[in-house]
């Protein structure tokens, strides 16, 4: 009995301690290193490369440009917070990037026409994605794998795999619209946000909402961790997983249409290479704010903070390569950075995401519990 | 059963002290897994260490194999021949077989280790190789099949071939860990002889279990284990089933521990006719409000599948599914859910549970709705004080409700369980295992709630391996044995001595 007391006492004083200093906590290089990183690069470039890197339009422009990478990293996260892989992300991107084209150029559709056939089009490939995983018991590894080469057969299929233009006139003004915020003496915009920077910031609002509000994000998180253990509490594991494919592939297909329009024509080539930034951002993104969760704010935060580095080194004068190696050693380092976690508390969503099935052992969980104290039957 | 020692065929010396086990102590915090155990095992020697759950058998074993080191006591190997010392095998309840692949590759798989490994291999040496293996127990069969497809006493059988392929000489130690817990009555006789073959080969063999009919059938000698303690080492000749009992139960046989007082039950909750489904071949099962309804039996009779059964998260057909008077035939969890049941399920950290989450969202699951309001989701506040209301009630220590699941201790993490389900008033309470792995003073508080549960209403479903348990719990116990009710006890035939008699099928008047 005193020994009880005597646990209980540490506990409550650990609990004091750890509320006294919860903001240090919360601003620890543990839980915002992204921040910490992102102070790192703006100071090292500015000093390098003060005259271009310090010019609102540098900033601007990288904002623009990688919203549309934010919301690939977004659709990348739906379904991983539920415990699916979606490799296809790129391939879909550059299925709504041709099909968009396509539908005004080849079948002169009206434009805003064409875009809500894409969109459902990327809820139907979620839809398609999801079935093949749940029903056919497909490892969603594979799965997606294989559906992204057929979305790729596709968009090759409908576009002879050329550069479509002729696109509606309207339809290239949907990207740049935008809010003007601040004008030049000529009266030319100098601080504009565009349209693909306000739609990637309210798809972030509404994923954030979904995931922290209701109680179908937290279903979600319930079925990532242990979908075994979430359906014996009423989790309708299936359903929410085909949702998050469905959700994840509208966003995608959003992105696509609106790089079509940036671009203002079907570009076969644009797509596949989002994969690997927006998988960096997810996995970089859950080591930041939410202790280990794939979180949306993380994601955001952690591509701009890849982008601004890229930017810093291309200013630099770096060549074309720096940008897969740098994506391609900042996943590798995410996904380190995230399974070498030293708190219980991180128990991984990216260990367990990052863990193949069939190499995984047979009861993690358990054996774990074996080396604590309570496991002896009593 | 005959104790004298055979004769060994290679002249050594028959009967020579193989394992000494002295004085064995093991500590867990808050529990003394194993107290001043020794036992003695001699070549040609078959014993049997019987005991329930958490009488420290598992223990034993862990320490024996190097998983555990022991906290006091000595454990000395037969010293006599350093050219042949003896080795200890271990074949776990599990087997350890790669089921996709063959009797042959599974009986090599420990040569394939070590610097050999890039030495090609010749198939059809190693093929009669395992024949041979296999045919010194009992009759011979196809080697080149995945072994997943066998039966599972052959199964067993190319376990112990692997186990004993590459002995240098017979005298050595297997320990077989509850090897017939998956094993059917003729299955287990082609095993046991098996066993016997090694045994006079000059082997010395401990055999595991809790199924007290074989073990006496079986064993020279039988070593008994009671919370830690060896209550019992005797030769099994002469030795009765109902001595057995007593040891294994704590109980002397005729002294009557019977159940509780009956308690007020009301409308009927749950009205099952002909459960059938994964272990379960036709139960029928009638749970009345207030009421806690036992199920006992050994592994495999089906205790264990029921509750899943029940609740719908394994398929199961029934003639007749009532629940609280209206059919419900269709089930999933989430609509069992939905009508009012609640799942304890055994394992914690597969099923019981979302580890990684916090304390708060594990208890309320199963049931946001109650806490979203329109737009605003989930209202943050109001769910920290139910859970916070519940963490108090249920007294989880630390009361942190953002602590991580995984990071409380096992008696609290199943109160937080018990929170979770008994959060909604269930209508139908469903347990298995509930105690387990939990404390002295959890399991208390956990058999408070249980009895709280009934008084308010619910109907109470609880499976356990545990005898005591049932009869602290219940109005009444099924006793299943392959898949059917063999026989209920109620009021004064409710003892923990007729529990595990009934379990184990040695009644001596025919119940029910």
């Amino acid at each position: 009995m005193k020994k009880t007391e005597a646990i209980t006492t540490v506990v409550d004083d650990a609990a004091g301690v750890s509320a006294g200093s919860s903001w240090r906590r919360r601003l620890s290089f543990q839980n915002i290193s992204a921040i910490y990183l992102f102070i790192l690069v703006f100071v090292i470039f500015s000093i390098l490369v003060p005259g271009t890197f310090l010019t609102p339009g540098t900033w601007l422009g990288i904002f623009d440009a990688e919203s549309l990478t934010v919301m690939a990293a977004i659709a990348v996260m739906i379904p991983l917070v539920a415990g699916v892989f979606n490799l296809a992300i790129g391939a879909e991107i550059a299925w709504a990037v041709m099909l968009v084209a396509v539908l005004q150029a080849r079948w002169n559709v009206p434009f805003w026409i064409a875009i809500l056939v894409t969109l459902a089009c990327g809820a139907l490939i979620g839809l398609i994605s999801g079935l093949i995983i749940t029903k056919l018991r497909i490892d969603s590894f594979i799965a997606t794998l294989g559906m992204s080469s057929i979305l790729l057969a596709a968009k090759w299929f409908i576009s002879d795999n050329r550069q479509i233009t002729g696109l509606d006139d309207g339809f290239r003004e949907v990207a740049r619209a935008g809010v003007t915020l601040a004008y030049n003496d000529q009266g030319n915009p100098t601080f504009k946000i565009t349209l693909p920077v306000i739609v990637m910031i309210v798809v972030a609002f509404i994923v954030w909402y979904v995931l922290e509000r209701i109680p179908a994000g937290r279903r979600m998180y319930a079925i990532g961790y242990n979908a075994d253990g979430a359906r014996l509490s009423g989790v309708k594991v299936q359903k929410i997983q085909i949702g998050t494919l469905m959700a994840g592939g509208v966003i995608a297909a959003l992105a696509g249409v609106l790089l079509a329009s940036k671009l203002n024509s079907g570009d076969p080539t644009v797509g596949p290479s989002m994969l690997l930034p927006a998988l960096t951002a997810v996995f970089l993104g859950s080591t930041q704010f939410k202790g280990g969760r794939f979180n949306v704010w993380g994601t955001v935060l952690a591509l701009y903070v890849l982008a601004v580095g890229i930017k810093g080194l291309q200013l630099l004068g770096a060549s074309g390569w720096v940008e897969d190696l740098f994506y391609g050693v900042a996943l590798i380092g995410a996904v380190a950075l995230s399974r070498w976690e030293p708190t219980a508390k991180r128990l991984g969503a990216v260990k367990r995401a990052t863990t193949f099935r069939w190499i995984r052992s047979e009861k993690p969980e358990s054996a774990e519990e074996s080396s604590t104290p309570s496991e002896p039957k009593a | 059963m005959t104790t004298e020692q055979p004769a060994t065929p290679d002249g050594v010396r028959a009967g020579a002290t193989l394992l000494d086990i002295q004085g064995l102590t093991k500590d867990f915090p808050g529990n003394r897994a194993l107290d001043d155990v020794s036992l003695e095992l001699r070549s040609g020697e078959i014993v049997a260490v019987v005991g329930h759950n958490g009488s420290g058998k598992s223990t034993l074993v862990k320490i024996l194999a190097g998983v555990y080191t022991s906290d006091g006591g000595t454990v000395a190997l037969r010293q006599d021949d350093p050219e042949a010392p003896t080795e200890i095998h271990i074949i776990h309840q599990d087997l350890g077989l790669a089921s996709e692949l063959n009797a042959i590759e599974n009986i090599s798989i420990p040569k394939y280790q070590g610097a050999s490994a890039w030495v090609p291999f010749s198939g059809r040496r190693e093929r009669d190789a395992a024949a041979r293996l296999i045919s010194r127990f009992g009759s011979p069969f196809d080697v080149t099949v995945p072994v997943g497809t066998l039966a599972p006493a052959q199964r067993s059988i190319i376990a112990i071939a692997r186990a004993l392929d590459g002995w240098k000489h017979p005298r050595n130690i297997l320990i077989l860990d509850e090897p017939t817990e998956a094993l059917h009555a003729s299955e287990v006789a082609v095993l046991f002889e098996a066993v016997k073959k090694l045994a006079a080969d000059g082997a010395g063999v401990i055999f595991i279990s809790h199924r007290l009919d074989e073990v006496v059938e079986l064993a020279d000698r039988i070593v008994v284990l009671r919370d830690g303690r060896k209550v019992a080492d005797e030769s099994s000749e002469g030795i009765d089933h109902d001595t057995l009992v007593s040891y294994v139960t704590g109980v002397a046989a005729g002294e009557a521990e019977t159940g509780r007082a009956a308690r007020a039950t009301g409308e009927v909750v749950l009205d099952i006719e002909n459960l059938t489904g994964a272990d379960i071949e036709g139960i029928d099962l009638t749970i009345r409000a207030g009421e806690v309804v036992g199920v006992a039996g050994v592994l495999g009779s089906g205790r264990e599948a029921l509750p899943a059964l029940v609740f719908g998260s394994i398929d199961a057909s029934a003639d007749r599914f009532e629940l609280a008077g209206e059919p419900y035939l269709r089930r999933s969890p989430s609509e069992s859910i939905r009508r009012g049941i609640g799942f304890v399920p055994g394992d914690r950290a597969k099923l019981g549970s979302v580890r990684p989450l916090t304390a708060r969202e594990n208890v309320t699951l199963p049931d946001l709705e109650s806490l979203t309001s329109g737009v605003a989701g989930i209202s943050a506040r109001r769910e920290r004080r139910e859970v916070a209301g519940l963490i108090a009630k249920y007294e989880v220590r630390p009361p942190r409700q953002e602590q991580v699941f995984a990071q409380f201790s096992g008696g609290n993490q199943q109160k937080l369980v018990f929170a979770k389900w008994l959060r909604n008033d269930p209508k139908l309470l469903l347990l298995e295992e509930p105690t387990q792995g939990v404390d002295i003073g959890a399991k208390q508080a956990l058999y408070g709630a249980i009895d709280d549960a009934a008084a308010a209403g619910a109907g109470v479903l609880v499976c356990s391996s545990e005898a005591k348990e049932l009869v602290r719990l219940c109005d009444r116990v099924l006793v299943l044995r392959g898949g059917r009710v063999a026989a209920e006890l109620a009021g004064g035939r409710l003892t923990e001595t007729q529990l595990v008699k009934e379990g184990y099928g040695l009644a001596d008047e025919g119940a029910q």
